[in-house]
């Protein structure tokens, strides 16, 4: 999808378990849920 | 691109509201995720920088990464803070940025932005300040922003091709999106994507 806006260099960060000892932590781990940094950069030209 | 939302935006948007409203003035109550400075030093936030920061800016902090874990932003820049929440990733930015650049952070709820800006004149902080709007039309000019941060906020938008579409357009060319997110490994039902209740906790 950040393609698809038009973004480049897409690089993604490792998985964080996020919900680790929360009340949430049971339902991110259903559906392997975690949290992750991305960065991407707008063209210099479109 | 509104035709394959699953749910509807602004019951989504009043759910989210209220959710947030309660972190904002019941920050040390039980939710279904961490929050505050536990949650910061989980992250790998720098701690120097959090250690810095009064309680209202960072007990509210509910982000699901680290932002700033692959690029730290640069003294000057000028950064968009998508979901600003109490603040805590403005603050943080604008210790990077220094008093030669700008942050400029947006939420759509007014307990958070209140909270927000209290804290921002707290701090004395100018180069700060925070604006009322949603991630999918967001009120800043066209090309403005050197760098756009968010954490945690995307996922909670029904509508993400607009979301992006927004992050791209307040960006200058050649500008950087820094945000951190969650995602699932495993696909979720279509019955629970559409069960509002699942996306905000």
């Amino acid at each position: 999808m950040l393609e698809d806006a038009g973004f480049t260099d897409v690089q993604i960060g490792p998985p964080v378990d996020t919900f680790a000892g929360a009340t949430g932590e049971e339902k991110a781990h259903a559906y392997e849920v975690f949290g992750y940094a991305f960065l991407a950069r707008k063209p210099e030209r479109d | 691109m509104t035709e394959d939302l699953v749910v509807d935006v602004e019951t989504l948007r009043e759910q989210v509201r209220e959710k947030y409203r309660e972190v904002a003035v019941a920050p040390h109550a039980e939710y279904h995720f961490h929050a505050g400075r536990p949650l910061a030093r989980k992250l790998g936030y720098d701690a120097a920088v959090v250690d810095a920061l009064p309680d209202p800016a960072v007990e509210s902090f509910a982000g699901v990464g680290n932002p700033f874990s692959l690029r730290t932003i640069v003294p000057g820049e000028r950064v968009v803070d998508v979901g600003s929440g109490a603040g805590f990733d403005s603050f943080v930015a604008a210790a990077f940025v220094g008093a030669d650049g700008r942050v400029v952070g947006i939420d759509m709820t007014a307990a958070m932005l209140a909270k927000s800006r209290s804290t921002a004149t707290q701090m004395g902080h100018t180069h700060v300040e925070f604006r009322e709007g949603f991630a999918e039309a967001l009120p800043v000019e066209d090309g403005w922003a050197d760098v756009v941060i968010s954490n945690g906020v995307i996922n909670l938008c029904a509508d993400k091709r607009a979301v992006f579409g927004e992050l791209n357009r307040v960006l200058r060319p050649g500008g950087i999106l820094q945000f951190a997110d969650i995602a699932n490994g495993r696909p979720v039902p279509p019955e629970a994507l559409r069960d509002i209740d699942l996306w905000t906790g």
